[in-house]
């Protein structure tokens, strides 16, 4: 029986129990929830750039995107067979809004409600991208009002409810003393301690670290590499992935006509366009020649900012690139949003069932013994023989007392435990290190020798006591690998 | 400036005319501060903001290093040298100076430096630094919440002026605003750099914003918008025109007119009003020795009256004089005062961790903790010391005050008992004006030397790492199984055992290491302000010794000799009278 089969029958026997009363409503809820899609937040500092990269993760520019401080509402992005916004406010009852949207981003008119009085908007919009995700939009913290700050709070450590989502997307800009203390509010305390498993870091603008030079990814890449293993980043993201949230978005929403305009900048001598794109104003203001209007540069230096062209011109005039579909692709690569999606599907969707499964828990745990109730105790029990028998979980548990620095041992032994247990990706090739095309008997071979390894290093009486422990745990996932490996 | 080195270069003159190397050691004194004035800008923000690249900037010279990711750790102070070249700053008293190659100095400035150094000293021959300025980068703050930003801050109450750094990607956030208001108080010249205008299109708006932020929060604090890469471009290839398109024609002309001229201004007028004393020094024999010539009758008794107040001006020296009294009681009081307040602050900060561990569980939390204990001990020894910093300024005002009285009486005394009108008249301008030393510099200046600010950074540093030891991880959080519950809290409250003690270790070495930093201080300011009024008291001694000794030699001259002395004493007079009306006329 899988492990969402075993939550479902858990959640429906919770429902009967609280059958009748307002808590009942609230089971069906989150029951549902297990069919649903994972649900992402995006979640980090004031202008972190998490409504950009919203819009380059959907494809599409849903998500209005400002200089200024912009989202000031928490806003659900979720797949559906029509488009429509719904307003939830603080009191009262759910409204449909009217929207509009010509080019850009959706505009959406709160029919003369504060965005204060509003709680949350969902916003329903047809997308293959949100088929697999549910992307939640938050307001961001460290904000100069008070009231925005505190709803992304709301949403992701609410003091009497489960969190609404189940993974989140922690966009940083350089570690900042406030971020730890954000995304630390976010980790739940019983069904898997600090917990690095349902959060990813994004190094966002990383175009930024640079100041726009041709070669900031590679510095960022660097950063996010020595992000990723400091031991308090460690502990609560799973790993750190830089983006350059503005270009992702451009590339993969990009036109032919401003393709067409890259060229005209890619064509100037390589000291000419160094001159024109050493400052935003100087882009916009020299080479009248250029034949561009100055909307037309207005234009692209917002859709691209400065890294951008310069890195879309030299891509053109190098030849890198010839058409609208390789710049796209190009680009996208170089953004840093193909290795993030990579990595999103590896980390969240592969493991969706576990994610959704412990949201579920969490909320029932939260809920058994907050409201007593005759029977309760029964759900309680079988809630924690859950949680200390799946071995989903133990592999969860495992992963964070490692990323907590809990489980030592060699740095090689460690890293090779990680993988095993799922820690870079639940698939097989990836927990046994190999490439995605590995045969069958590859894969069967890699699984034996792993489990052998790690019986060894589980039956050493020299190895510590915690590393054994987890041991046992790479153990039985190389069983279940093999296993699977068998059934094919 | 030149008008004040004039001053003191006649004034120096006039000492060694006058045989009174006294007097001239403390204007050659003087003429060094006004050669080298050592005038701080603090470069302060959170990290990352570019802070680097601005000073770099701002000098046309690569001395910060740069990098995307490692950041400043240690200050860097970067001043006029004919010579290039750097030192490493250790803590000491007084500070130990190691020479180091130029080219190596970036790996003792940027995170993970090898050895723990108190900060990088680098001189430079660059006009802007000439008059004395001397530009300081600071680590970043990294968030209010840090402890850096104690760290800034005590730099920030010693310097001159501060560059407040954010860079146009974003509108000032709350943490920033609250940094930038606390600076603002401890030091009201102020300027807020938007860096990076050249990379975010959307600059003109973030400065908007920002202006408006800065309104909002009462801060009189101008922005100026900036872009380095132009800066150093145009720096390099002798272009005006980026210059004044990179907005550092704004800086520069803060830098130079505000931050240097105001504080020129400043050190001239302390220049001029020492200039003036030292004339009323050398005046004071000249008029002995006048009233003594003009009425042979009344010699007698001028002679009697200096004796008389030798006697005084010899009990100014000693350990029983007033001033010298009131200076060593009120350091043993303000000992014990700052230290108790120290207690005391510690045992709230105490009181509070207890409480927020008992709330928490310390394996989930303990970096957070251990950063949130490190800032708040921060704020509070900076609390600390600014009432030790306002406690000590106005002890010196005391011990001024009571010099001054003392001092004072002797020289009426002097006067009262002169008949000539001529004598009587010069009893106003005899006092010497001891009102012009400003009280409480003293303290100050040996505050500054001391302290510097650098000392928090170094502190602070060197307290990093508030060690919980191996936390207690039962086997049952790795391997789940049935009881869990009761296991975790049982381990829970052991922890929270663990992470009171370790945090009780860590307010005891604080109390420990900056309670004797106190005491140290202290002492300095003591052995400073002592030293400062003996030497007061010397020079008075001196000049009443002379103006006896020539009282005394007038008595045996002929008319002849007499009426030729006193032509020669009244030009000798109009002389001084002259040099001193120039220094008064210098503006305070």
């Amino acid at each position: 029986m899988s492990l969402l089969d075993r939550t479902r029958i858990v959640l429906q026997k919770a429902i009967e129990v609280y059958r009748g009363t307002g808590h009942e409503a609230r089971l069906v809820a989150v029951r549902d929830r297990l069919d649903e899609p994972l649900r992402v937040a995006i979640a980090g500092r004031i202008k972190a750039g998490k409504s950009t990269l919203l819009n380059a993760l959907v494809g599409d520019r849903l998500a209005p995107t400002d200089a200024g401080e912009c989202t000031r509402i928490v806003t659900w992005y979720q797949d559906g067979h029509t488009y429509q916004v719904i307003a939830h406010p603080r009191r009262g009852a759910a409204r449909q809004l009217r929207f509009s949207r010509d080019g850009g981003a959706i505009d959406i008119d709160l029919a003369g409600q504060r965005p204060e009085d509003i709680d949350q908007l969902v916003v329903t919009w047809p997308s293959q991208e949100l088929r697999t995700a549910t992307l939640i939009d938050t307001p961001g913290i460290g904000s100069l009002s008070e009231q925005v700050s505190r709803r992304a709070w709301e949403l992701l450590a609410p003091d009497d409810e489960e969190t609404p989502a189940d993974a989140v997307l922690y966009l940083m800009r350089h570690l900042h003393a406030n971020d730890l203390e954000f995304l630390r509010a976010f980790q739940d305390t019983e069904v898997s301690r600090p917990n690095p498993v349902n959060a990813i870091g994004v190094l966002s603008r990383a175009d930024e670290i640079g100041v726009g030079r041709v070669d900031s990814m590679a510095s960022a890449r660097r950063i996010a590499t020595r992000l990723a293993s400091d031991i308090n980043v460690r502990r609560v993201v799973q790993t750190v992935v830089p983006v350059a949230g503005l270009l992702a978005e451009t590339a993969v929403t990009l036109t032919e006509t401003e393709v067409g305009h890259l060229r005209k900048i890619a064509a100037l001598q390589p000291r000419e366009s160094e001159e024109l794109l050493l400052s935003a104003d100087r882009f916009l203001e020299k080479f009248p020649e250029l034949g561009l209007t100055s909307m037309e540069r207005e234009a692209l230096l917002g859709r691209f900012g400065l890294f951008g062209i310069r890195l879309g011109a030299t891509l053109l005039r190098r030849g890198v690139a010839s058409t609208a579909t390789e710049l796209s692709r190009e680009l996208a690569e170089r953004s840093g949003l193909r290795e993030l999606q990579d990595v999103l599907g590896s980390l969240f969707f592969e493991r969706r069932d576990v994610l959704k499964s412990r949201s579920a828990l969490l909320a029932l745990d939260t809920l058994t013994r907050g409201v007593a109730r005759p029977g309760a105790e029964t759900i309680a029990a079988e809630v924690e023989q859950l949680v200390a028998s799946a071995h989903p979980f133990n592999e969860l548990r495992v992963l964070s007392s490692v990323r907590a620095g809990w489980v030592t041992g060699k740095p090689d032994v460690v890293a090779d435990l990680e993988r095993i247990i799922g820690g870079s990706g639940g698939a097989t090739h990836i927990r046994l290190g190999l490439d995605a095309d590995a045969g069958p008997a590859d894969l069967k071979a890699t699984a034996g020798e792993a489990l052998g390894r790690w019986q060894r290093r589980a039956e050493n009486p020299m190895t510590a006591h915690e590393l054994a422990v987890a041991a046992r745990v790479a153990v039985r996932s190389c069983e279940g690998m093999l296993a699977d490996l068998g059934r094919v | 400036m030149d008008d004040a080195n004039a001053l003191v270069d006649l004034g120096l003159r006039a000492c060694e005319a006058y045989d009174r190397p006294d007097l001239a050691r403390r204007l050659t004194v003087t003429k060094r501060g006004l050669a080298d004035p050592g005038i701080h800008l603090v470069v302060a923000g959170e990290f990352k903001q570019g802070k680097s690249s601005l000073v770099n900037a701002l000098l046309g010279a690569t001395v910060c290093p740069v990098d995307d990711d490692v950041a400043t750790a240690v200050p860097t102070y970067v001043r006029h040298g004919a010579e290039p070249r750097a030192d490493l700053l250790f803590d000491g008293d007084p500070v130990r100076r190691e020479p180091v190659a130029l080219e190596d100095v970036r790996q003792y400035i940027v995170e993970n430096g090898r050895q723990r150094i108190a900060g990088v000293e680098i001189r430079i021959p660059r006009q802007l630094l000439a008059n004395g300025l001397i530009v300081v980068d600071t680590p970043g703050v990294g968030g209010l919440g840090s402890a850096h930003a104690a760290a800034s801050l005590a730099a920030i109450s010693m310097a001159d002026a501060v560059l407040f750094v954010t860079d146009a990607s974003q509108e000032l956030t709350r943490s920033e605003l609250d940094f930038l208001r606390q600076a603002y108080q401890l030091c009201g010249a102020a300027v807020c750099v938007l860096t990076k205008f050249d990379f975010y299109p959307a600059w003109r708006k973030i400065k908007e914003l920002n202006e408006r932020h800065l309104r909002a929060a009462g801060l009189n604090v101008p922005l100026i918008a900036v872009s380095s890469p132009l800066r150093a471009r145009a720096v390099k290839g002798g272009d005006a025109a980026m210059n004044t398109e990179s907005g550092f024609g704004d800086l520069v002309k803060f830098v130079t007119e505000r931050v240097g001229g105001g504080a020129a201004a400043r050190l001239a007028a302390d220049a001029a009003s020492e200039v003036a004393a030292v004339c009323d020094h050398i005046a004071s024999q000249f008029e002995a020795e006048k009233a003594a010539l003009a009425d042979p009758a009344a010699a007698r008794r001028v002679i009697d009256e200096l004796t008389a107040a030798k006697a005084r001006v010899e009990g100014l020296k000693t350990a029983a004089a007033r001033w010298n009294q009131t200076l060593n009681d009120g350091i043993a009081d303000l000992n014990s005062d700052v230290d108790h307040d120290l207690r005391d602050r510690i045992r709230k900060v105490i009181a509070e961790a207890d409480d927020a561990i008992e709330r928490v569980d310390p394996a989930d939390t303990w970096p957070q903790m251990e950063s949130w204990l490190q800032s708040r001990i921060g704020y509070e020894l900076l609390a600390n010391y600014a009432q030790l910093r306002q406690q000590a300024a106005e002890l010196s005002e005391r011990v001024s005050e009571h010099f001054r009285e003392a001092s004072g009486e002797v020289f009426d005394q002097l006067a009262v008992f002169n008949p000539a009108p001529l004598v009587t008249r010069t009893r106003v301008e005899h006092k010497i004006e001891l009102e012009k030393m400003k009280a409480g510099k003293q303290a100050m200046v040996a505050l500054k030397s001391a302290y510097g600010g650098a000392l928090m950074f170094t502190m602070l540093g060197s307290l990093m790492g508030v060690m919980l030891g191996p936390i207690g991880i039962g086997i049952g959080l790795v391997m789940g199984h049935k009881g869990l519950r009761e296991e975790k809290k049982r381990q829970q409250t052991q922890r929270r055992s663990q992470a009171k003690n370790a945090m009780r270790r860590y307010c005891d070495e604080v109390n420990f290491v900056m309670g004797k930093d106190s005491r140290d201080t202290l002492r300095r300011i003591q052995r400073q302000l002592r030293d400062h009024y003996s030497g007061l008291a010397e020079e008075l001694n001196r000049s009443n010794a002379q103006a006896l000794q020539a009282a005394t030699d007038a008595a045996k001259r002929t008319q002849a000799e007499r009426d030729q002395r006193l032509r020669d004493l009244g030009a000798e007079l109009d002389r001084l009278r002259a040099l001193k009306q120039r220094a008064l006329a210098v503006p305070a």
